[in-house]
């Protein structure tokens, strides 16, 4: 029930899942990720009015500039999902590594092997981490710190390796267009999909969400818990690698190429309405979030800010957005209220453990 | 206050009184093993260092060698503080290179105006503390956002690295001792004021009375929205000590001087045996793992481990020394 975020009205299913105080909406519901799409709207008004020349340009350049945080998003998404303390911190690193593998071996076996090799070391960075949070039961955040670690030792090593740059076969696809749309939108646009369908459809998307909102009720349920965590770290790490793998041919393998990829996939999920206490994930906030995110930073060296005052506006925005959505949708709310709740209104069950 | 209820010993021996001090060691084995493993962990990198360079056993040898970790224990402190209400500061790293910034031009030229935008630092934490109490907003997100505020700020003082310090906080920097290593002051005053502000006052047993059980302390009468500004003003104000001491080692301002202690000092505090579920805060733990964590970068560069190696191989100890924990686990059962 918590991925239908383009039907109306989720809430009229029973809400045995969620907390115990629910109450019927009626009407059009408010999507999760309705806030960052005005956000989109927003944005691309203002880079409107400072321009008003060519009205789309803008949302062109975004959309060939967003696949990338996208993919990286939906996997930091999945993972976030998977609930409270679940954070891959690796992921920026790891895009970096797939830049150099994609590059490395594309030089040698081909483009395509290039791109598979380069999802090959993103599964292999969420392998390590997996192993670390279910064998030797560390917490995700310092896993996946210590994943990036190794990683990151890794991505210098190659980068004193090589020193090829991507194949131009890879470089026209990634750049490519149809009918004015980027081809990697459309492909992420097929990712997204896919995800979705996953979440709504498929026993591993539900047990992500049935471990998001409750591990110990999903182990009860016979959902084999480390299973699905294993998996949905090896999917983010996955994605990461081929985020990492493509953006090599879009722009150029380099040591720091994924650094900002960590923060902000983590701000495009939450921006996206995504549940930052797990339980609910939205695939299509991963776009908007992203889209708000790629836009935003097009306006801002547009009007001329500096780096700084740029930052400046991205952190304060990220805050309003998460206050004005968690006062709008009702959504967003913190453990601790939903503990409240159950203490007040009905003593039923404690959602998380 | 801190039960984690994993042992069984200690549950056996609450009904007959006071309990077997095997028993008692048994349960602080349990409790304190990570904070244990952390100084194992401490004292096989010291002796491995030792080993190679018997130089460092002087006093400036130790202080040579814990210097960075100064800035790093106040740090982590301050996230130990944050995390025993139940949140996680993701600002930290940022927020320390701002203060280093902010030492290094603004409290130099003009000192009225450094000290006013370092008090502001103080009410935006109040505030931050205010809205995740009220808004029920998660204090991972929030605190993600302002290190990008942070970060921007820092960008528009000083773009690139550089300016100086003022006098009095290069004098501090530069005190030197024959009788004790200065690190190990510094060290343990971070730890004492962590103790001091989580274990010995009201406020920090309110604190971790919030971390641990919310609905309790509201029923017991006290403001649960004090009670977490409270925890994130005296975090920001380790916060504010830790930058003023990396900026007076530094002796210049770098935003991006500090931005590993975002993650480092949370892995300090799990280290050190702290939880992120909150009501748990363990000052000593913690100081033991920043320190462990700042010298196992000084002994990967006395081996002569080669630069791309280095932070590989500071991942794969930390979750050695963390894999460590299960086996003392079994062994305290």
């Amino acid at each position: 029930m918590t991925t239908s975020t383009s039907t109306p009205a989720p809430a009229q299913n029973p809400p045995t899942l969620s907390t115990p105080a629910v109450e019927p909406r009626r009407g059009f519901h408010w999507p999760a990720w309705g806030w960052s799409l005005v956000g989109v709207l927003a944005v691309w008004l203002c880079i409107v009015a400072v321009r008003p020349a060519q009205p789309f340009d803008p949302l062109a350049q975004a959309l060939s500039l967003a696949p990338f945080l996208v993919l990286v998003a939906l996997g930091q998404m999945l993972v976030i999902t998977l609930g409270p303390g679940n954070i891959d911190v690796s992921v920026g690193t790891v895009v970096s590594m797939a830049s150099y593998v994609s590059v490395g071996v594309g030089a040698a076996a081909g483009p395509v092997v290039g791109i598979l090799a380069a999802v090959g070391v993103g599964l292999a960075a969420g392998l390590v981490s997996a192993i670390a949070i279910l064998l030797l039961r560390v917490p995700p955040i310092i896993a996946t710190l210590a994943t990036s670690l190794i990683v990151q030792s890794t991505t210098l090593l190659l980068a004193d390796a090589n020193r090829a740059s991507a194949a131009a076969g890879l470089r026209t696809f990634v750049n490519a267009k149809v009918l004015g749309i980027p081809v990697m939108a459309l492909l992420v646009v097929v990712v997204t999909a896919a995800v979705a369908f996953a979440l709504a459809r498929t026993r591993f998307g539900l047990s992500v969400l049935a471990v998001g909102q409750s591990p110990r009720a999903a182990e009860r349920a016979g959902i084999r818990v480390w299973r699905v965590t294993e998996i949905t770290y090896l999917v983010s790490g996955g994605l990461a690698g081929l985020a990492g793998g493509l953006l090599a041919a879009f722009i150029s393998p380099s040591t720091v190429l994924g650094s900002s990829y960590m923060l902000d996939s983590v701000a495009v999920v939450v921006i996206g309405g995504t549940l930052i206490s797990g339980g609910r994930a939205v695939p299509v906030g991963a776009w908007t979030g992203a889209l708000f995110f790629v836009l935003l930073s097009g306006l801002l060296n547009l009007v001329g800010w500096s780096v700084g005052a740029q930052n400046i506006l991205k952190g304060v925005l990220v805050v309003a957005v998460v206050v004005v959505s968690t006062a709008a949708t009702g959504t967003g709310r913190s453990v601790l209220a939903r503990l409240r709740d159950n203490l007040s209104i009905s003593k039923k069950e404690n959602t998380h453990g | 206050m801190t039960t984690a209820s994993t042992s069984t010993p200690a549950r056996t021996g609450r009904g007959a009184g006071s309990p077997a001090p095997a028993v008692r060691l048994r349960a602080g084995l349990a409790h304190g093993s990570p904070a244990l493993l952390s100084l194992v962990a401490l004292v096989v990198i010291v002796a491995l260092a030792a080993a190679i360079q018997p130089g460092i056993l002087s006093v400036t040898g130790l202080s040579l060698m814990l210097m960075s970790a100064i800035p790093l224990a106040f740090a982590a402190q301050a996230q130990m503080i944050i995390m025993s209400v139940g949140d996680i500061d993701l600002g930290i790293g940022n927020l320390v290179g701002l203060i280093t910034v902010i030492a290094a031009t603004v409290l130099a030229t003009e000192p009225l105006l450094g000290l006013l935008m370092l008090a502001g630092v103080l009410v935006v934490y109040a505030l931050l503390g205010l809205i995740v109490q009220k808004r029920g907003v998660p204090s991972i997100i929030v605190t993600l956002g302002m290190s990008f505020v942070w970060l921007g700020i820092g960008l528009q003082l000083l773009p690139t690295p550089g300016g100086a310090t003022p006098a009095w906080l290069s004098a501090i920097g530069s005190w030197r001792s024959t009788v004790v290593p200065p690190p190990l002051v510094f060290i343990a005053l971070a730890a004492l004021a962590g103790w001091w502000i989580t274990r010995r006052s009201r406020i920090g047993t309110r604190m971790r009375a919030l971390g641990s059980s919310a609905a309790t302390l509201d029923k017991a009468g006290w403001s649960l929205t004090r009670t977490r500004i409270a925890a994130y003003v005296l975090a920001a104000v380790l916060i504010l000590v830790s930058g003023l001491l990396l900026a007076a080692q530094t002796r210049s301002g770098d935003i991006n001087s500090a931005s590993n202690f975002t993650l480092t000092t949370i892995a300090a505090v799990i280290l050190g045996g702290g939880t992120f579920s909150g009501g748990r805060a363990l000052p000593l733990g913690t100081a033991l793992g920043a320190v462990t964590l700042g010298l196992i970068s000084v002994l990967l560069s006395l081996v002569a481990l080669p630069s791309s190696m280095q932070a590989g191989a500071q991942g794969l100890i930390v979750l050695a020394v963390l894999a460590g924990r299960i086996v003392t686990e079994r062994f305290s059962r």
